[in-house]
């Protein structure tokens, strides 16, 4: 149990510890704060803290891995990224510092065993990220900065409301304590309530979802793919470890189901592929929400699934738009075409992700889909289930409309410029193939 | 009601009275000295509780609300002020009309929400009569006002301002419903100074919010 509380404190001191290098080397120092990390959180899965501080559970490890593999990816990505990056709102090392503060904050909200701590977590993520948001500074990163400052942390405060009231009912804010408890009241309702517009907010949760495009588009790509693949995931677990206290199982999922029906929408009508991804992001977290709602074995596992599927597919997304953005400087949609000839690593990467993102078979999100909509049939929501297929197969049609026509109309002279930016975009979106074969092998071999 | 019930019910409704007065403002100097007082009264509740539960703990408390609310937030709030006419008057708002428009919304929210959901609770044991819930409403209020300037302004210092009189609300909410480990108050500070020293770096940049063409849909 020692062992475990240790590890768990290393994994958070490590990339701080990278920061001890700002005026030397930390880019490097990070990348390989990164890989240890990603190490440390596998043998994590051998010796996890379950009582006092932390409280690891099996569900937590795996948050933990993508949370840091994503990371890792980021930073190798930036490396590269950000030597193209005119007019930079803050200096290059102050971005690696942030980025590892972002880290720690999203792994520690993670792992801690209280319910304030974790708020606090999340309250730390905004305050870390902010400012990543102006690396690339433009009137519209600075306007989009601000939403995301003020937005998510007055929706934050609601969850603090619950957190309060949870306090009040339990006089406890231990998170073991209060799962195991299962209290019933008006209070505890009321309190589970709250969260999910508080930390529904954080999630993309319908209608507080509002900084969600604005910071996804304007942010740098690597730090857009660490938003939408693991900033978003960290705040649904949070979300999920205060709905476990008391199950309002009705509420939250027609809150997902709403919220995947506007997403659905908002995807239709978007102009620029980053904006466009971000509200994929919202209908696949919402998806997940669904499943975790649902709450039994079949929507859990599947939103586990969808989690870690969406969170390498999503980033290779956003990679590959970053590679787009930073090759031919254009952010319509309609402005792009031949990227199939001018950019074919890039290519290949963004339509892989793209199909991953929206669920096509063998990804590992198709099979994440599958489990939670079957969890949601087996629990007689027919409704629910018909309105989140229709929306679903309505998303799919618009990305991939959007995204082949970018790819396939048209050509272009080559103009792949980078090609360890490309390597980790294919590397992100091979891997949601990668995780749906292994699920398919693992099936097949348990049945 | 004894003499301390009264205090405490007559500071809480000087709380929720600044924030009237910060929603009538148009000079964001007042605003951000409102705030402060504001916070001032939440510190002097603070202390009238550490008195009578003999607690050290409400004692850091209201030390800490008037360190980093009442002086801190307000001096790097008023330090960065751009100088310009344009910045230290928001001209462009129909006061007369938000003022009626606030009204409406709190007296609505505050109703739906206290009478749906915190009427039957039992308060912290300070206040003799700890049955009768009603100095919640005050708390309440204060957050759906703090709601209220955020959404019904454009400039940063005011958005900062109502993000700051929501953390006071949960201030005041905490104090009254019983008091949550003093840590977690501590960071929740520390998150409003943070967050307060990083808006201010975009406000060197930015003061007004306007829609912007690229971020809507």
């Amino acid at each position: 149990m020692i062992a475990g509380n240790l590890l768990a404190i290393l994994i958070l001191l490590i990339p701080g510890f990278a920061g001890i290098f700002y005026r030397s080397r930390i880019k490097e120092m990070s990348v390989a704060a990164a890989a240890i990390d990603l190490g440390l959180s596998v043998i994590m899965y051998y010796m996890r803290p379950q009582t006092g501080f932390f409280f690891v559970q099996n569900i937590t490890v795996l948050f933990i891995v993508m949370v840091l593999s994503v990371y890792l990816l980021s930073t190798v990505y930036s490396t590269r990224y950000l030597k193209g990056t005119e007019n930079m709102g803050i200096r290059e090392p102050t971005y690696y510092l942030l980025l590892n503060l972002f880290t720690i904050s999203m792994i520690f909200s993670l792992e801690v065993n209280n319910y304030g701590f974790m708020w606090v977590g999340i309250e730390a993520t905004t305050i870390s990220s902010a400012l990543l948001l102006i690396t690339e500074k433009t009137e519209t990163s600075l306007e989009a900065t601000w939403r995301y400052i003020i937005i998510v942390s007055a929706g934050v405060t609601f969850a603090f409301i619950s957190i309060i009231l949870i306090y009040y009912s339990l006089g406890t804010l231990s998170v073991s304590v209060a799962i195991a408890m299962h209290p019933h009241s008006k209070i505890m309702v009321l309190a589970v309530s709250l969260a999910l517009i508080g930390f529904g907010t954080k999630v993309g949760v319908f209608p507080v979802h509002t900084w969600l495009p604005d910071a996804h588009s304007e942010a740098p790509s690597p730090v857009s793919a660490m938003f939408s693949g693991v900033l978003l995931p960290t705040a649904l677990y949070v979300l999920y470890e205060v709905y476990e206290i008391e199950p309002i199982r009705q509420l939250y999922v027609w809150f997902a189901v709403i919220s995947i029906v506007a997403a659905s929408i908002f995807i239709g009508y978007q102009t620029r592929y980053k904006r466009m991804f971000a509200y994929s992001t919202m209908e696949n977290m919402n998806l997940a929400l669904l499943g975790l709602a649902a709450g039994g074995l079949l929507g859990i596992t599947g939103a586990l699934l969808l989690l870690i599927s969406h969170s390498f597919g999503k980033a290779g997304a956003f990679y590959s738009s970053g590679n787009v953005l930073r090759f031919t400087g254009k952010k319509n949609i309609a402005d792009l075409s031949g990227l199939g000839t001018s950019m074919p690593y890039t290519s290949a990467s963004m339509l892989m992700s793209s199909l991953a993102v929206t669920g096509a078979p063998p990804f590992g999100t198709f099979f994440g889909e599958f489990l939670i909509l079957s969890d949601v049939l087996s629990l007689h929501m027919y409704a629910q289930f018909i309105i989140v297929i229709i929306f679903l197969a309505t998303a799919f049609i618009s990305v991939n409309y959007n995204v082949t026509g970018m790819l396939f109309n048209g050509k272009g002279p080559r103009n792949e410029k980078d090609k360890l930016m490309s390597a980790v975009s294919v590397i992100s979106a091979v891997m949601p193939l990668f995780i749906g074969i292994f699920y398919l092998v693992v099936y097949i071999e348990v049945l | 009601m004894n003499y301390i019930d009264s205090v405490v019910y007559l500071i809480s409704s000087l709380t929720a009275i600044s924030a009237f007065y910060i929603q009538g403002q148009e000079f964001i100097v007042s605003m951000i000295r409102g705030q402060s007082v504001q916070s001032l009264l939440i510190a002097v509740l603070a202390f009238i509780i550490a008195w009578e539960e003999r607690s050290i703990d409400f004692f850091i408390l209201g030390a800490l609300i008037i360190v980093l609310r009442a002086f801190l937030v307000n001096y790097f709030l008023q330090k960065r002020i751009p100088k310009q006419k344009s910045y230290i008057y928001e001209g462009r708002v129909s006061l007369s009309y938000l003022f009626l428009v606030d009204l409406i919304f709190i007296v609505i929210s505050v109703f739906i929400l206290y009478s749906i959901a915190f009427s039957g609770i039992v308060l912290h044991s300070f206040l003799e009569n700890s049955g009768n819930s009603s100095v919640l409403v005050f708390p309440i209020t204060l957050f759906f006002q703090g709601l209220f300037l955020i959404a019904s302004r454009r400039t940063t210092f005011t958005q900062i301002i109502g993000y700051v009189e929501e953390e006071n609300s949960l201030v005041l909410f905490a104090m009254f419903l019983l008091p949550i480990p003093i840590i977690i108050e501590t960071s929740v500070f520390l998150d409003v100074l943070a967050l307060v020293v990083i808006s201010s770096i975009v406000v060197l940049e930015k003061f007004t919010h306007e829609p912007v063409e690229e971020l809507r849909g």
